[in-house]
């Protein structure tokens, strides 16, 4: 059978260069014309834990999800061996290093306890001996197309080649990986070349020996396993943007204009601004476009009071942190609100409590993000499905934080951040920047909360340097000066409080704040009306697609603000979709589902199902389609979904 | 529209285009600190200093924590950003970034400055960053009834204390020296015509400026009182030998012992004045400029990032920055085998 999808895993210890072998991948599929997507699992850890990273190739269109089984395994190490050996299904092809064969399961140090517990517990019901020759036999015995490579003998071969000194040898370990997927899925050597080529930009020298030592890992899987039939690639694209969440939000922040960020370093969020920072020349050839300052803090609570300062300034600024950083910076979101600062705080979601799980995704801040911040101030709160969407909404939000001078939330998660995905080179010109009200010459009665403005409840600015004006965090007059009096509190806050009703009125709330897909869809034809955001849109819209195949008609609401919350149209969507039978379903990455329960505040209407994943890991397509397929059938009304190491 | 603007606190009459005075630079708002506070010598020294400087209000920003320091903004007329309790010198930090042309003070308490916003003090110093920060130091907690604040000796009980402090205090000088300050000054409230110069030398200073004023607090602070300083204060100045000027990096080290040590003395004999001030050392701005060429011309606030509604940035712009991340895609050549 020929696939035009196909679902692959490497794997191997954290440090090792994996992310290489991930980066190459991505590339050369990308430049073969396949749709293709990797999602990197990690520990906080710099060296030695066990990571792996999952893929979608798709040769007919861009893809956003995961599944399992893989088509294709391959790991570095005993650990991901033990780790994923029940991944895979029959027929596919699983490579690993037959030079650790003899490893037993307690040799395996890095894993943890209470996974290697579970290993054990696994490996006894089945009767396999605890080591990876064990295991493979095991896997043989199943179907799988086992092939072992011998690690050392291709990095002698390398050695004897190239005369790579031998200290360096270990790090063409990811070749070694890149070129069994490539041999798995027969990818050609110039394909991998590419994807060489894109890892090593100012490495050339280290492209050759690469490709050499990948080829000869992909000659030996083919030889040991064969190869999965995957049609060839035929997307036309010309040319993509291969680039992690991270990277596009800085992209688009480069495109909105944003030309201040302040951060302290968090996972998931710090490689954006170290990006922005790599490129903060914004040297397009010669011709430069300005520059963007990006600095690094003492702590959050610097972090975004900067940005509001620069902010105070005309310009644009932003800041990017995760939960923890987050709750540092609710100080300055509530100082934010009160003085009306146009400043994005760029949310990426981690898992918590506390510290949590620093490397692994969530979508728990939901609430943090809606209601943190003392006394009563509007934000807005807008959140991205995809890489595509991420990109777009970096200007968005820099657009709408000008537009009703406010702060504005844009939320993202790990998942997103850290995966990297093939997508088009996006085109500006087809963009806004949106800079909002401005007195044209504040002469010396400048007035910055000016109340009888004809766009009131926006008063005009004017930036720090171009008149005289006042702020503060206490409650102001018109020129931002302290004032406790009763009848200035009520018109000052109803003033703020305006601009999201404003918002509210201008934002439109279908196909903006809320996208139904596929589009046109009736209430009256839904039978199951699945709610979901964030990064769960690729994998639900798949889901979707494949229910309805089955008959079933599904829907996906992908719900995109938060605040102001498209209320109308959620109601009146959710509320047919209930009078006609339909169910209503949220499919989300917190215990709590906590969009549904922003749903059931804004709307009055209950959301009964739930499909929700707290482990950290993504939402793969083939659990979730058994979840809805259960509740659709009637046999539960909440799934908590799991799969993932 | 003119007596409005008086009722409701906000421009003072009109300035002239010429010289300016002292009272061009105050809002018409009631002060409202207790009559005798330290903080209204404060207010005249930085308003005189303001005048002789010749200072454009509009280009001079004037950010403040919160206390009864923190009201002072208000009662300048020039930019007051009256922020969060800690937190004026990281929103200065991003205002003066963004546009260094500005003038950017931090005014802020010792509770504000050396309590909450420690941290910030401290990194304001290791950028050196062109600042200058007035500390208003009474040792105590005004806004809030009068508690030991960060400068308050270990042992001193003050009047609204129910107990001696249990703490030790902070040596704001030589915090300010270890954390990279490059004029480093002490005044005293009630000696307006020296602070005033003291903060005249500090905003011509390019460079993180720190000036420790001693100012005593009438309603909570019975012990560092106006009569306790006049007989323990002394000037720097009085000694010819004091030398604090940094002429080369290499002189830095000694220069900055010597301040150390003159800061130790606190307790009968309080020395005043300046006690370190290093012009060698490249200020912030003039870092970033380097690596960012044309970042003072074109800072963050005088970028222009918006055509007609449009994004300045363009595909080709994109392409050209970010060139790294395209990947062609050529399906055509696929290679299987
Ligand atoms: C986060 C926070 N915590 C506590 C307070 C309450 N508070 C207001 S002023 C102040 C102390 C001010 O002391 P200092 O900074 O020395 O200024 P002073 O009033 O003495 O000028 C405190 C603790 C606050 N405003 N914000
Ligand atoms: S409490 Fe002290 S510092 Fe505050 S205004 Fe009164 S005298 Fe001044
Ligand atoms: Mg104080």
């Amino acid at each position: 059978m020929v696939l035009s999808e196909a679902y692959l895993v490497i794997g191997g210890p954290q440090g090792s260069g994996l992310e290489t072998s991930a980066q190459v991948l991505t590339v050369a599929f990308a430049s073969r014309g396949y749709g293709v997507v990797a999602n990197r699992e990690y520990h906080s850890n710099i060296m030695g834990r066990h990571s792996y990273v999952v893929f979608t190739v798709n040769s007919r269109r861009l893809v956003g999800h995961l599944s399992a089984p893989f088509h294709v395994a391959a790991f570095m190490d005993a650990e991901s061996v033990f780790t994923h050996f029940e991944e895979v299904s029959k027929g596919s092809i699983f490579v690993y290093d037959r030079d650790v064969e003899a490893t037993p399961l307690e040799k395996v140090v890095s894993m943890e306890p209470a996974r290697r517990a579970r290993v054990e517990r696994r490996l006894r019901e089945l009767g396999v001996e605890p080591t990876v020759g064990g295991v493979v036999e095991h896997l043989r015995s199943r179907g799988v197309r086992v092939a072992g490579l011998s690690f050392r003998g291709i990095l002698e071969r390398l050695q004897s080649r190239y005369q790579v000194p031998r200290g360096r040898l270990r790090r063409f370990t990811s070749a070694i990986v890149a070129g069994a997927v490539a041999g798995a899925l027969g990818l050609d050597a110039a394909a991998l070349e590419e994807g060489f080529r894109y890892r090593f930009r100012r490495r050339e020298h280290l492209v050759e020996p690469n490709v050499y030592t990948a080829m000869l890992a992909a000659e030996e899987v083919r030889g040991q396993a064969g190869s999965i039939d995957l049609e060839p690639g035929s997307l036309e694209l010309g040319e993509a943007l291969v680039v992690t969440g991270n990277e596009a939000v800085a992209i688009g922040k480069v495109i909105a204009g944003v030309r201040f960020q302040s951060y302290y370093p968090i996972t998931p969020a710090q490689d954006e601004s170290f990006y922005l920072e790599e490129h903060e020349l914004l040297d397009a050839g010669g011709e430069r476009l300005g520059s963007v300052v990006v600095l690094q803090t003492e702590d959050e609570l610097a972090a975004i009071a900067a940005a509001i300062g620069a902010a105070l300034t005309g310009a644009r600024a932003a800041t990017a942190t995760s939960g923890p950083g987050y709750d540092l910076m609710v100080e300055g979101l509530s100082w934010a609100g009160i003085s009306e600062v146009p400043v994005v705080v760029t949310l990426y979601q981690r898992g918590g409590p506390s510290t949590g799980m620093p490397t692994r995704g969530s979508q728990e801040d939901l609430l943090a993000s809606l209601f943190a911040g003392h006394g009563e101030f509007p934000r807005i709160v807008l959140s991205s499905g995809d890489h595509e969407e991420a990109l777009r909404d970096a200007v968005t939000a820099a657009n709408l934080a000008e537009k009703y001078q406010l702060p504005v939330i844009h939320l993202l998660d790990k998942f997103l951040a850290n995966t990297v995905k093939m997508i088009e080179l996006p085109d500006p010109a087809g963009m806004r920047v949106e800079r909002g009200v401005w007195e044209e010459e504040p002469g010396p009665d400048y007035r910055r909360f000016r109340l009888d403005a004809p766009t009131h409840p926006i008063s005009p600015r004017a930036p720090l340097g171009g008149a005289v004006m006042w702020y503060t965090g206490v409650e102001h007059d018109e020129y931002g000066h302290v004032s406790e009096d009763p009848e200035m509190r009520m018109k000052m806050m109803e003033k703020r409080m305006e601009k999201l009703s404003l918002a509210d009125r201008e934002i439109p709330e279908r196909g903006e704040r809320a996208v139904l897909y596929p589009g046109g869809e009736k209430p009256s034809s839904i039978e199951m009306l699945i709610l979901g955001w964030g990064s769960v849109k690729p994998v639900v819209l798949e889901a979707v697609e494949r229910l309805r195949r089955e008959g079933v008609a599904a829907a996906y609401l992908h719900l995109r603000y938060f605040q102001p919350f498209p209320a109308r149209y959620v109601y009146a969507l959710v509320k047919g979709v209930k009078e006609h039978g339909g169910k209503v379903v949220a499919v989300e990455h917190s215990y709590r589902a906590q969009a549904s329960m922003v749903v059931e505040m804004n709307t009055g209407l209950i959301v009964p199902y739930k499909v929700v994943k707290y482990t950290g890991r993504p939402i793969y397509l083939h659990e979730l389609l058994e979840a809805l397929r259960e509740i659709h059938a009637g046999k539960t009304g909440r799934v908590v979904l799991r799969f993932g190491e | 529209m003119e007596s409005r603007a008086v009722e409701q606190g906000g421009a003072p009459p009109p300035a002239g285009r010429g010289a300016r005075r002292p009272e061009d630079y105050r809002t018409p708002l009631w002060v409202d600190w207790c009559p005798g506070c330290g903080n209204f010598g404060i207010l005249t020294a930085l308003t005189q200093a303001f005048a002789e400087l010749g200072l454009e209000p509009r280009r001079t920003v004037v950010v403040s924590g919160i206390g009864c320091s923190g009201k002072t903004p208000h009662y300048i007329y020039a930019n007051g950003v009256h922020t969060l309790h800690g937190r004026a010198i990281p929103f200065a930090t991003g205002i003066k970034l963004a546009n260094p042309g500005l003038t950017v003070l931090v005014v802020g308490g010792d509770g504000d400055l050396l309590g909450i916003g420690a941290g910030h003090f401290v990194a304001l110093g290791r950028r050196n960053l062109d600042i200058t920060v007035i500390m208003h130091n009474n040792q105590v907690y005004g806004l809030t009834k009068g508690q030991a604040s960060p400068t308050l000796p270990y042992g001193v009980k003050t009047k609204a204390l129910p107990k001696p402090n249990i703490q030790d205090m902070v040596n704001p000088i030589a915090l300010a020296l270890a954390s990279g300050y490059t004029f480093v000054a002490r005044g005293y409230a009630l000696d307006v015509k020296g602070l005033k110069e003291l903060i005249k030398q500090a905003i011509r200073h390019r460079g993180a400026a720190f000036i420790d004023v001693l100012q005593p607090c009438v309603t909570y602070n019975d012990v560092y009182t106006v009569q306790f300083y006049r007989r323990a204060l002394y000037r720097l100045e009085d000694d010819p030998d004091w030398d604090p000027l940094v002429r080369s990096p290499e002189e830095a080290p000694e220069k900055m012992a010597r301040a150390v040590a003159k800061s130790m003395e606190w307790g009968e004999r309080i020395p005043y004045g300046v006690f370190y001030v290093d012009p060698t050392k490249p200020s912030f701005e003039e870092r970033l400029e380097k690596r960012l060429p044309g970042y003072l011309d074109q800072p963050p606030a005088l970028q222009r990032v918006e055509q007609a509604g449009k994004p300045t940035v363009t595909r080709e712009h994109l392409r050209r920055i970010f060139g790294e991340k395209i990947v062609q895609v050529n399906p055509a050549r696929r290679g299987r085998r």
